[in-house]
């Protein structure tokens, strides 16, 4: 609508300036009359009255204002009002308008005669301030508010009256002033012929003018755009993408908190990751109401039946009911359940527990099943029984048809492995130490330390070439054993003992173990008593004994031989050292076991590893060409290990304990140097029973079969088969 | 019938039919019966006697063993048949035989030590071998007729040779001396105390302990194996002129001169790489043998060349070959399960049955000689148990012994002999097998 009327008042206002307002105005009016209709209740019959026109309405303002300053400006103004329609007038017009409304309340200049005075200050005094005289002003005599009232509801044009407290009189507003107000109240420009509207007129002309202002081209730059706006709007996106300048906060929500919410969601929001709030009490329910439904009421058979429960279990509150309020009893817990709430507040401690979520079996090394490791030993199935006393040591004959015992109780004893039957008993007549039988079938001979001798033994066995051999190898003259103990190398003497048809040597402290050498021509003794000269090798054909010829390093446990090559291993209390026997006859490795107490050693029949079982119960696996620290070690035996071994052919190797308990491991060596030993625990052999606080005392292998033969502490030994 | 009250209409019924082929007087009629299906072997075992009694009045009640499709009854019959997946429907046809159970156990007969080997294929005698070196000849429950002395180790294994000769029986021995001893006497000489006899030839050549003998069906030759890992064939005839004969010694022994032969392997089969424990020869080609190598070989007696093996995976200590077709390899070892092939099955060498109802080594097996289906086996916790192919469970179990039972045999087809660890020789008799 507007535009269009722009647009003709643009084609008209050349041709006709002075009409065209007029025409204008009543439409406009009309508009605005429109408008007003919602006001007709409170304007009433003004309503319906018509407007007059505007020059008549200014010209009333003016004259009601009385100001002759004012009056005279407001005329002119008016008549040039009344001639022209310019904008600005209009604006002017309007703004004297508003001047005037606001000069009748603040600056009444000629008639205020009070000042700019706060009227409160002459609240309760009889005047309201002081004339030019000095003269007090008089407040007017108020009527009382009965008669006011009664006066107000009698005047139908009360409602235009507004009191000035300046001047203490009563003003009665006139109608265009009325219409001022809501104009101004609706937000629009206070004077009705004001038109914000208004097509803009430009009243220079460049084409058609005859004598234009000036000749100048329309410059260049009013056709492309402005760089400089560009630049701006570039330092603009600039800074909305770089999130200097930030539109669009969003609205903060206002935050509540569910004040009997379950706190446990919370956690997320508070800072501290560990931290978990209390829980809240429970909320009362039906069965805390003072007068609860009947099904809520616990019978008397249930009250008792709640003095059978546990004191936890038992409900604390026992619902009952009260006619009225008045009659409820004090509870009697309040002050009980208040301090355990107190405690729980303060003294339970809420912390999140960080815990490592691994799977522990993830964190094993992968072995494989110990049924693809079969055959190993699993149960006993013949036992060897006949010995009195514990069975210090077992050795078994090559082929694996015997195997030697010996006891403390002072026997050494031959057994037949398949029947289990006893084939010969020595009566040696002291404790034995260790007992070994030659490794070469040729020489059925069985070798026994008992006290500070080592007893060569003929076990009769082997075919008649064998025996006349054995036999050849056994006998000693006797006087050159005296001759051997009378030179001064010789520390061992080798004497004929007869009773036994074999040798006696005799040294000069307890020998502990005995050891051949694979051909079955040397074996060693260990004297751990002996100091320097503590490990001699000894030579059956020659009969020779010989001190090692290397300084010993603390207290000699056990030596074998290098089941290949010509080295030598000695066990100390805490290192095992390798000798090269031959050539060079030097030390040629030292291996730091880490314990504190070593008890036994086997060396792996391809040579290069060894295992080393110590008195804490721990076993070391030694890969000689890897390093000098231990390969592996495997604490298995809660006791002290007596003694470890390795199968001679099998990949298994066991090691016995005080604990009565032997473990069965499967020791693969691979031929590849890359690849280390494959160590795999496979079974626990049970059944031997601990005696004077010893268990198993020896366990050894069956050369040919994975079975695995344990003496015990309870002088029975048993045969572990696959 | 003769079912009584205690078979309700609650439980079900099966028609049954009872047959047997026992003789005349164990005969039931053939009709058929309707019989509780939960009876188990006890039931009908009483049923069949009360038939039996209702036509035999003095009739003594005797256990029966059932077979129902050449299986042996262990459950009760509907489990059976639920088992089996046979249909109740028809006629049930249950065969009856005597139960296999040794109904008399016979006075020990004690040894100076332990019995380490036993031989009852003669129906008249048994011999036996033990550890105190000595080999003894039993014509029955204690009643020792002949010791044959001469070995300087234990007897480790003992075999008949010709069980009747005229007037003389010929029996083979190895000990743990390394040799073989023959020996030669006369059964059917009536003596009061034991007699003392000698070897008549000596075989040496084995360079460890003797671990079994065997006897070649013609009776020509013996095989054995030994702890030296062959095993070694000899000739078994006396006469100087043939061969195996390299020395002759004449010896004084109680102002008599004794001729001792000795004699020389014919051949020696090499292959097994540990202690051959058990040798059998039951037909004139092919020689069986098991091993500590834990394999069972068959050798071609004339060639000496390895036909087939078995390989186990167990130490073997014993080996019999019988059953079906006497073909069946039954053997044991160094774990409690006692184990039979079938060499016909071709390429397998997985056991056809494995009974293990044993707690230790077994020590010896041993085929009935005319029954296909039964044999007995002796383990180192002192049982002897019988064995039927047709069920998993043992027929019978003999605890005759206390300790270690060390050999068993069959003797005269309805008793087993055996000796063990307590030094004696145990008879159980009265076991029927058909």
């Amino acid at each position: 609508m507007k535009n269009q009327k722009d647009m003709k008042t643009k084609s008209v206002e050349t041709a006709l300036n002075s009409e065209e307002p007029k025409e204008q105005k009543p439409q406009q009016q009309e508009v605005e009359s429109n408008s007003d209709s919602s006001y007709e209740v409170f304007s009433g019959d003004d309503s319906s009255e018509d407007v007059g026109s505007s020059e008549e309405s200014d010209s009333a303002e003016s004259g009601s204002s009385g100001d002759e300053d004012f009056v005279n400006e407001g005329d002119s103004d008016g008549l040039e009002n009344s001639g022209r329609e310019d904008d600005g007038s209009e604006i002017s017009d309007a703004h004297e308008g508003v001047e005037e409304s606001d000069s009748s309340e603040d600056e009444v200049a000629p008639r205020n005669t009070v000042g700019d005075v706060p009227l409160i200050w002459y609240k309760d005094e009889p005047h309201i301030g002081y004339d030019i005289k000095g003269k007090k002003l008089k407040k007017k005599e108020k009527e009382d508010a009965l008669g006011s009232f009664l006066s107000r509801v009698d005047d139908s044009n009360n409602w235009r009256k507004i009191y000035d407290e300046y001047n203490d009189e009563e003003v009665e507003l006139k109608k265009d002033e009325i219409r001022l107000i809501r104009r101004l109240l609706k937000g629009k420009a206070p004077h009705p012929d004001f038109d914000p509207y208004a097509p803009y007129v430009d009243w220079f002309k460049y084409e058609d003018a005859k004598h234009p202002l000036s000749n100048a081209p329309e410059p260049k730059r009013r056709f492309i755009p402005s760089k400089w706006e560009s630049k701006k709007v570039v330092e603009y996106i600039r800074a909305i993408r770089k999130g200097w300048i930030k539109f669009d906060k969003p609205k903060e929500e206002p935050h509540f908190s569910l004040l009997w919410a379950d706190d446990s969601g919370l956690t997320e929001k508070a800072n501290h990751l560990a931290y978990i709030p209390a829980p809240k009490p429970k909320l009362p329910g039906h069965d805390e109401s003072y007068n609860p439904s009947p099904e809520y009421i616990p019978t008397q058979e249930e009250i008792s039946s709640y003095q059978l429960l546990n004191e936890e279990d038992r409900p604390k509150f026992i619902p009952r009911s009260f006619t009225t309020l008045r009659s409820i009893t004090t509870y009697e817990n309040a002050f009980k359940d208040c301090f355990e709430r107190c405690l729980d507040l303060y003294l339970c401690p809420r912390v999140r527990k960080k815990r490592l979520n691994i799977d522990p079996d993830s964190l094993l090394p992968k072995l494989p099943s110990r049924k693809d490791l079969k055959p190993y030993p699993v149960t006993c199935y013949i036992e060897y029984r006949g010995h009195k006393d514990a069975v210090t040591s077992i050795s078994t004959e090559a082929s694996g048809q015997w195997i030697a015992s010996g006891s403390t109780d002072g026997t050494v004893r031959i057994w037949e492995i398949e029947t289990g039957r006893c084939l010969r008993n020595w009566e040696v007549g002291e404790a034995v130490h260790s007992v070994a039988w030659n490794p070469s079938s040729e020489h059925p001979i069985l070798a026994v330390s008992l006290g500070p001798d080592v007893l060569l033994l003929n076990t009769g066995l082997g075919n008649e070439e064998q025996q006349t051999k054995v036999k050849e190898l056994l006998h000693v003259e006797t006087p050159t054993a005296t001759h051997e103990s009378g030179e001064r190398t010789s520390i061992v003497s080798w004497l004929r003992d007869d009773k036994y048809e074999g040798i006696r040597l005799r040294h000069f402290k307890t020998v502990s173990s005995v050891e051949w050498h694979r051909k079955g021509d040397y074996f060693s003794t260990v004297m751990p008593a002996g100091e320097s000269r503590a490990i001699h090798i000894h030579r059956l054909s020659e009969k020779f004994s010989q001190r090692l010829p290397f300084k010993l390093h603390g207290l000699p446990v056990s030596s074998t031989f290098h089941p290949t090559r010509s080295h030598f291993f000695i066990a100390t209390k805490k290192t095992i050292r390798v000798y090269d026997l031959l050539g060079e006859r030097k030390l040629i490795k030292k291996l730091d076991t880490g314990f504190r107490e070593v008890s036994s050693m086997a060396v792996h029949p391809a040579g290069d590893n060894l295992i080393v079982g110590s008195k804490e119960g721990k076993m070391c696996w030694f890969d000689t060409d890897l390093s000098s620290a231990p390969y592996k070690v495997l604490r298995c035996h809660p006791k002290d290990i007596t003694n470890v071994a390795f199968h001679r052919s099998y990949p298994l190797f066991a090691s016995c304990s005080d604990d009565c308990t032997a473990y069965i491991f499967h020791g693969m060596v691979y031929s590849d140097l890359n690849q280390n030993p494959l160590i795999v625990p496979l079974e626990i052999l049970r059944g031997h029973t601990s005696s004077n606080g010893r268990g198993v005392l020896d366990c050894k292998f069956h050369p040919r079969q994975p079975w695995l033969f344990t003496a015990g502490a309870d002088s029975v030994i048993r045969l572990h088969c696959h | 019938m003769d079912i009584d009250g205690d078979m309700e209409g609650s439980s079900k019924r099966v028609q049954v039919r009872f047959v047997t082929k026992l003789q005349a007087p164990l005969k039931v009629p053939t009709t058929s019966i309707a019989v509780p299906s939960n009876l188990t072997r006890f039931g009908l075992s009483t049923i069949v006697n009360n038939l039996i009694e209702s036509k035999n009045p003095d009739w003594e009640a005797e256990p029966f063993d059932f077979l129902i499709d050449g299986e042996l009854v262990r459950m009760s019959l509907e489990q059976f048949l639920l088992a089996k997946g046979i249909t109740a429907e028809k006629i049930l046809e249950i065969e009856y035989i005597k139960a296999v159970a040794p109904r008399k156990e016979e006075d020990p007969s004690p040894h100076n030590d332990w019995v380490s080997a036993i031989d009852g294929s003669s129906p008249g005698y048994i011999l036996t071998g033990s550890y105190d070196n000595l080999g003894r000849v039993w014509k029955g429950s204690g009643v020792c007729t002949h010791i044959l002395d001469g070995h300087s180790d234990a007897v480790t294994s003992v075999s008949i040779i010709s069980p009747e000769g005229a007037g003389s029986v010929t029996v083979a021995t190895g000990s743990k001396d390394r040799t073989l001893r023959l020996w030669k006497f006369d059964v059917e000489e009536a003596i009061n105390h034991p007699l003392k006899i000698r070897a008549f030839k000596i075989l040496r050549g084995h360079k460890a302990s003797v671990q079994s003998v065997a006897a070649q069906a013609s009776r020509k030759m013996v095989c054995s194996g030994s702890w030296d890992c062959t095993i070694n064939l000899w000739q078994t005839n006396s006469s100087d002129t043939e061969g195996g004969l390299v020395s002759t010694k004449k010896r004084k022994v109680n102002d008599q001169v004794d001729e001792q032969l000795e004699g020389e392997a014919v051949s020696t089969l090499v292959g097994h790489t540990q202690c051959v424990s058990s040798v059998v020869w039951p037909e004139i080609e092919s020689i069986y043998s098991a091993s500590w190598d834990h394999s069972i070989r068959r050798w071609d007696a004339e060639t000496g060349k390895d036909l087939s093996d078995i390989f186990c995976g167990k130490v073997l200590n014993c080996l019999d070959v019988g059953g079906e077709g006497s073909s069946l390899i039954a053997a044991g070892g160094s774990d409690p399960v006692l184990r039979i092939w079938d060499p016909r099955k071709p390429g397998t060498s997985a056991p056809v049955f494995q009974f293990a109802s044993h707690t230790s080594w077994i020590s010896a097996c041993k085929w009935h000689e005319k029954s296909w289906f039964h044999l007995l086996s002796a383990s180192y916790d002192g049982k002897l148990m019988l064995w039927d192919l047709r069920t998993a469970w043992p027929l019978s179990i003999i605890e005759s012994h206390n300790g270690k039972v060390l050999c068993a045999d069959w003797w005269k087809g309805d008793s087993v002999i055996s000796g063990g660890e307590d030094s004696n020789l145990c008879i159980s008799s009265g076991i029927y097998v058909q």
